[in-house]
C-alpha cells in the first residue's frame, strides 16, 4: 500500500471513531411514567386470545377490559393480609344468573367505548368469544369456558351427521381455489350455514407397517381433506329458523377433492354452527347472553379472566395477527392505552380517555418493565425507578422483611413433586406414603426458600372461601420406615436408586438436595438429581420418562377444583398415571352440583382421597413477597397474585413522592 | 487495488459458506434437541398444537422447512416471525436491538482503545516504576475479574455509595456509562498489555535509538516513530476483542437490564424459538465475519509488511 493510502486511512479510520460515537451517543430520553412496576420476561404477546403468562397477563388485565373485572370487595385479611378481591361489574354493569344456574345474562353499561372511540357492544363479545374458541386461534385457554354449549365441539373441531355448522369458503383475501392457504383466520371467508347432512369419505390410505407415527398422522390429515362434506345450506337469511328453505351443496378442504368434481366447493373446514346455536349470544347490543351444559359456580370469575375480555373486530380484521398488536394499530377498552412497546425495555402504557370511569384512574402513564434479574429489580427499586417489584432475591429477605414497604401473603399456588406411577415400586401406595411422610418440610421452607411458605400436605392452597381441606399425611419418620419395610424394603434395602428431576433454577436445585438428604437419612433411599434445562424438561414428562419430578401449579380461579381435575384420570397434565375411579366419581359430582355447600363437601372428599393416595407429593404452598413503595394508596397482596393498577394512587399530590428520574 | 478487491471477493465467498454452514448446523442442532417451541407447563392439546405447527410451518417435512426458510432469507432477507415473542418477527427484534447493542459495544471499544493504549504507553515509557507496575497489576487484575462481578462491584460503588448513575434500564447516556466500564475494562486491560509489550519492542529498534540520538525531543520520538509499530498487535487484537465486546454483553444486558440482542440469544435458546435463535447464530456470525475482515483489511493497509491474500 502507498504511504498516501495509508495516512488517509488513518485519517478515516480516525473520523468513522468520532462519527461512530457520535451515532450512539445521540439517545432521546423519555420522561419517566407516574408508576413503573417489574414485569419479568418481555410479554411474548398482548393478544388476550393468545397470552398465557403472567407478564401477559399483567399489562392485559390494563388495556383490556371484560364483563366483569376483580377488584377489592371488604377489608384484607388481618391475620394473612390478603385482599379479598371478587368479579365486579365493568363492561357489564349488572348481570343475572338463571336458577339452575346455567343461564348468565349480562347488560352492558351505555357509552363504553373503544380506543378509537366506537361504541363496545355485546356482539364484540359474541365475536372475541368465538374468535378465542375457534381452532385456528389455539388459545390455550379455551378450555376454560368448554362448558358453554357448544364451545368444546367447536374449539376441537367435532362435527357430526344432523349438526347445524358452518362452512368458510377457500376465499379468505388473497387466496384463489388452487392457492395456499391465507394463515390470517379473520377476516373470514364467505360462511355458509346449515346442517350437515353426510361426509362421503374416500378409500383411507395404505401405509406400510413400518410408517412412524408421524407418518401416519400426516396421512390422516390429508386422507381428511379430501372428505367431502354435504351439507344442506340454510338461506341467509333464515340461518336460526328450523324450517328454512335449503339447498344441498358439497364442500371440500383438498384443491384437488374440488377441482375433480364441478359440484363440490374448496372450503377451510366444517365446524359447528357456534355463531348461531353456541352459549354466547348477542341478543342486542347491550345484552349478552352465555348458556352453559352445567352450572359452573366459578363462571363469574371467568368472566373476569383476561382470555375472555373482549378484542375489537375491525382492529384484528384490518391489520391482521399478530399486526394488530402493534402500539400504532392496537385499538383497546380497558383503563389504559398501549403507548409503545420497546424489547426487553418496557411496555408503556396511557391513561384511556374513552374507559367509563377515567376519572378514577389516577396513573396518566405506567411502564411494564421487563425485568428477568431479581438484583436489578431489587436496584433500580432502591435508586426509585422502580415502585413495585413482586420477585426478590432469596439472600435479602430475611433483611426486607421488617420494612413497612414489604408484603407477604399466601398465594394460591402449589410446589409439588410428580410421581411416575407406572414405575415400581412407586405404584405402591406404601411406598409414596412413606416418601412423602419421611419430608420435612418445615426445613425446606424455613432454610432453602425462606419466603414466608407453607408446608403442604394437602394439594388445594389455603384461603379459598367456603373450603376447608382434609388434614393430610404430617411428617413421621417412624412410621414411614414402618411403611416402607411393609412395602418390602425394611430398612430401604432393595429399593432402587430413582432419579429426581428438575429443571434449572437457582430455587429448585436446594430443595431437591434438602430432600435427597432426607430420604437418604430418613429412610435410606438414594435419589439421584436430573437437572434438565425447561424444554426437554417439559418433554420428558409429557413423555412420562421420569419417576419423579418437580412441579408447579397456579390456579387459574379461586376454586378448588382448577387444583382438582388436573389428577382426573386421563388429564394430559397429569402425567402421573395414577388413576382412582372413585376420584373421578366424586370430580365429576361436584362438577353439576348445585348446591355450594355439598359441592365443596365433594371436592373435599376428592382432595381426601388425593392427599392419601399421593400420586404427587405436595412440598409447600408459595407465599408472594414483593416490595410497594408506601407512598402508593391502595397496593395489596391477593390470593390470585392479581393487583389492578387502576385503582392505585399515590397518597397526596405532594411532588417529593412522586417517583425520582431515571 | 485489484488483490483489494480480489481480497474482498474471496472473503464475501467465504462469508457466504460458513453462513450457509452455520445455517446447516444450527437447523439440524435445533431441531435435534428434545421439546419444541409450544412445549410448556400446561401441555397443549394435540389440535391447537397443529394448528401451531402449520402456522410456521412446522408441519412439513424437515427438508421442506430447511428449503423454505433458506428461500425466505436468501430472497428476501426474510427470518420469519418469532416462535416466542408472537407479536414480533425475527427481524424487527434484530432491528431493535442492534442499535443498542451497537451503541454498548462502540462505547466500550473506545474506552477500552483509549484507556488500554494510555496505560500501555504510560507504563512503557515510565518502566519499572510505581505507575508501571501499578497500571500493570490492575490490567492483569482486569483480565482475571469476570465482568459480571466487575458489575457488581460497581453497582455497588457508583449506584449505592457514590449516587452517580442510576441501577439500570436504556435511554440516558448516564445509564450506559456502567455497563459499557464493565464491558470495556477487560478488553481495555489486554489491550494496555499489549500496547506495552509492543511499546518495549518498538523502543529497542534502530530507527529508534537514531531518532533519540539526532535529539528528537522524547515526545515527537514516542509520537511518531514508536507508537505506530507498538499499535500493529492493538489492532490485529480488536477482532477478537469485538467479539469479546458482543459476548461479554449477553451476560450485562441481563445485569443493567438493556434491551440488547444479546439476551435474546439465550432465551430463544431455551424457549426453542427456532426462528429467533437461527436469525441470532446468523446476525453474529456476520458481525464477527465483517469485522475480522475490515481488522484483517485495516491491517494490511497500516503494515506494510503484511499482504493481503
Amino acid at each position: 500500500m502507498p504511504p498516501e493510502v495509508r495516512r488517509g486511512f488513518v485519517i478515516f479510520a480516525g473520523l468513522f471513531t468520532v462519527v461512530a460515537v457520535i451515532w450512539a451517543a445521540r439517545m432521546n430520553p423519555i420522561p419517566p411514567a407516574d408508576f413503573s412496576l417489574q414485569n419479568g420476561t418481555d410479554p411474548s404477546t398482548l393478544d388476550p386470545h393468545r397470552a398465557t403468562g403472567q407478564p401477559e397477563s399483567r399489562i392485559i388485565f390494563e388495556l383490556f377490559e371484560g364483563l366483569l373485572r376483580m377488584l377489592p370487595e371488604g377489608d384484607p385479611d388481618p391475620e394473612t393480609g390478603l385482599q379479598p378481591l371478587a368479579p365486579q361489574p365493568a363492561m357489564a354493569e349488572r348481570y343475572e344468573v338463571s336458577e339452575d344456574g346455567k343461564t348468565y345474562t349480562f347488560t352492558l353499561r351505555e357509552g363504553i367505548r373503544w380506543t378509537d372511540g366506537s361504541p363496545v357492544t355485546a356482539h364484540d363479545f359474541a365475536w372475541s368469544w368465538q374468535r378465542m374458541l375457534h381452532p385456528a386461534t389455539a388459545c390455550e385457554y379455551a378450555y376454560l369456558i368448554s362448558e358453554v354449549r357448544l364451545a368444546t365441539e367447536y374449539n376441537s373441531s367435532v362435527v357430526n351427521i344432523g349438526d347445524r355448522v358452518e362452512v368458510e369458503l377457500w376465499d379468505r383475501p388473497g387466496e384463489t381455489p388452487l392457492s395456499e392457504a391465507n394463515v390470517q383466520h379473520f377476516p373470514r371467508g364467505t360462511m355458509k350455514y346449515g346442517t350437515l347432512r353426510a361426509i362421503v369419505k374416500p378409500d383411507a390410505p395404505e401405509l406400510s407397517a413400518d410408517a412412524t407415527e408421524e407418518e401416519r398422522e400426516q396421512a390422516q390429515l390429508d386422507w381428511e381433506d379430501r372428505w367431502i362434506y354435504e351439507i344442506d345450506v340454510a338461506d341467509p337469511g333464515a340461518i336460526a329458523e328450523s324450517e328454512a328453505e335449503t339447498t344441498l351443496q358439497r364442500f371440500a378442504v383438498s384443491a384437488e377433492a374440488a377441482a375433480a368434481d364441478a359440484s363440490v366447493e374448496r372450503m377451510h373446514g366444517v365446524l359447528v354452527d357456534f355463531k348461531h346455536f353456541g352459549g354466547a349470544q348477542a341478543i342486542d347490543d347491550r345484552t349478552f347472553v352465555v348458556h352453559l351444559n352445567n352450572s359452573v359456580p366459578y363462571f363469574l370469575n371467568l368472566a373476569a379472566y383476561y382470555p375472555l375480555f373482549p378484542v375489537n373486530q375491525e382492529c384484528v380484521e384490518t391489520h391482521g395477527s399478530p399486526l394488530w398488536t402493534k402500539a400504532e394499530n392496537i385499538v383497546s377498552n380497558g383503563p389504559f392505552r398501549l403507548k409503545f412497546r420497546r424489547l426487553r425495555d418496557r411496555v408503556r402504557v396511557e391513561k384511556n380517555p374513552y374507559y367509563w370511569r377515567a376519572d378514577s384512574v389516577s396513573f396518566e402513564t405506567i411502564d411494564f418493565v421487563s425485568l428477568e434479574s431479581q438484583n436489578t429489580a431489587m436496584n433500580m427499586y432502591e435508586t426509585g425507578q422502580l415502585q413495585w417489584v413482586y420477585d426478590l432475591p432469596a439472600s435479602v429477605l430475611e433483611e426486607l422483611r421488617d420494612r413497612d414497604d414489604f408484603h407477604s401473603a399466601p398465594k394460591l399456588s402449589i410446589y409439588f413433586y410428580k410421581l411416575n406411577n407406572d414405575v415400581p415400586p412407586l405404584d405402591d401406595v406404601r411406598v409414596r406414603q412413606a416418601i412423602s411422610m419421611a419430608i420435612d418440610r418445615r426445613q425446606i421452607v424455613e432454610q432453602v426458600t425462606k419466603a414466608g411458605e407453607q408446608p403442604a400436605y394437602t394439594v388445594v392452597p389455603p384461603g379459598i372461601a367456603g373450603y376447608q381441606g382434609p388434614e393430610g399425611l404430617k411428617e413421621n419418620v417412624e412410621q414411614a420406615q414402618a411403611l416402607l419395610a411393609e412395602a418390602g424394603f425394611p430398612g430401604g434395602r432393595g429399593f432402587p436408586k430413582m432419579s429426581l428431576m428438575y429443571n434449572t433454577s437457582e430455587r429448585h436445585r436446594p430443595i431437591a438436595e434438602v430432600i435427597q438428604q432426607q430420604l437418604q437419612n430418613n429412610l435410606n433411599i438414594k435419589l439421584e438429581l436430573k437437572n434438565m434445562e425447561w424444554g426437554s424438561f417439559i418433554e420428558t414428562i409429557q413423555q412420562e420418562k421420569y419417576e419423579i419430578a418437580r412441579y408447579g401449579w397456579v390456579g387459574d380461579y379461586p376454586d378448588p377444583n382448577t387444583f382438582l381435575d388436573l389428577w382426573v384420570t386421563g388429564n394430559p397434565q397429569s402425567n402421573t398415571n395414577w388413576s382412582n375411579p372413585e376420584y373421578d366419581r366424586l370430580i365429576s359430582a361436584a362438577s353439576s352440583e348445585l348446591n355450594p355447600k355439598r359441592r365443596m363437601e365433594l371436592l373435599r372428599q376428592a382432595e381426601a382421597i388425593l392427599a392419601t393416595e399421593l400420586p404427587i407429593i405436595p412440598i409447600f404452598f408459595y407465599t408472594s413477597a414483593e416490595m410497594a413503595k408506601t407512598n402508593i394508596e391502595g397496593f395489596a397482596p391477593s390470593a390470585q397474585d392479581l393487583h389492578p393498577l387502576s385503582i392505585l394512587r399515590y397518597r397526596s399530590d405532594d411532588p417529593s413522592t412522586a417517583p425520582s428520574k431515571d | 487495488m485489484r488483490n483489494l478487491i480480489g481480497y474482498l471477493l474471496k472473503r464475501a465467498a467465504w462469508m457466504i459458506l460458513t453462513l450457509w454452514a452455520v445455517y446447516t448446523v444450527s437447523f439440524i442442532l435445533m431441531r435435534s434437541v428434545p421439546g419444541n417451541p409450544f412445549s410448556g407447563e400446561r401441555s397443549i392439546p394435540p389440535a391447537i398444537e397443529r394448528q401451531l405447527k402449520a402456522r410456521y410451518n412446522l408441519d412439513a417435512p424437515p427438508l421442506q422447512q430447511y428449503w423454505d426458510y433458506l428461500v425466505g432469507i436468501v430472497t428476501r432477507f426474510d427470518l420469519g416471525w418469532c416462535m416466542g415473542l408472537e407479536d414480533y418477527s425475527v427481524n424487527q427484534v434484530l432491528a431493535e436491538g442492534f442499535p443498542v447493542s451497537a451503541t454498548l459495544a462502540i462505547f466500550a471499544l473506545v474506552f477500552a482503545i483509549v484507556l488500554g493504549v494510555t496505560a500501555g504507553v504510560i507504563s512503557a515509557v515510565y518502566r519499572r516504576t510505581k505507575a508501571d507496575v501499578a497500571l500493570m497489576f490492575a490490567a492483569v487484575l482486569g483480565i482475571a475479574i469476570p465482568n459480571f462481578v466487575l458489575a457488581s462491584l460497581a453497582i455497588l460503588l457508583f449506584v449505592f455509595m457514590i449516587q452517580l448513575f442510576p441501577a439500570g434500564g436504556w435511554g440516558t447516556l448516564q445509564q450506559i456509562a456502567l455497563p459499557a466500564f464493565c464491558l470495556g475494562l477487560p478488553v481495555a486491560a489486554y489491550i494496555a498489555r499489549l500496547s506495552r509489550t509492543g511499546m518495549l519492542e518498538m523502543l529497542t529498534k534502530d530507527h529508534v535509538r537514531t531518532a533519540i540520538a539526532k535529539g528528537l525531543p522524547h515526545r515527537t520520538v514516542i509520537l511518531r516513530h514508536v507508537l505506530p509499530g507498538a499499535l500493529l498487535p492493538v489492532v490485529s487484537y480488536l477482532g477478537p476483542a469485538v467479539a469479546r465486546v458482543l459476548t461479554g454483553s449477553l451476560v450485562l444486558e441481563k445485569i443493567f437490564a438493556l434491551p440488547g440482542m444479546g439476551s435474546h440469544f439465550i432465551n430463544a435458546a431455551t424457549q426453542r424459538d427456532y426462528t429467533l435463535a437461527m436469525g441470532m447464530v446468523l446476525t453474529y456470525t456476520v458481525i464477527l465475519f465483517v469485522m475480522n475482515t475490515l481488522v484483517d483489511l485495516a491491517y494490511a493497509i497500516i503494515d506494510p509488511r503484511v499482504k493481503l491474500q
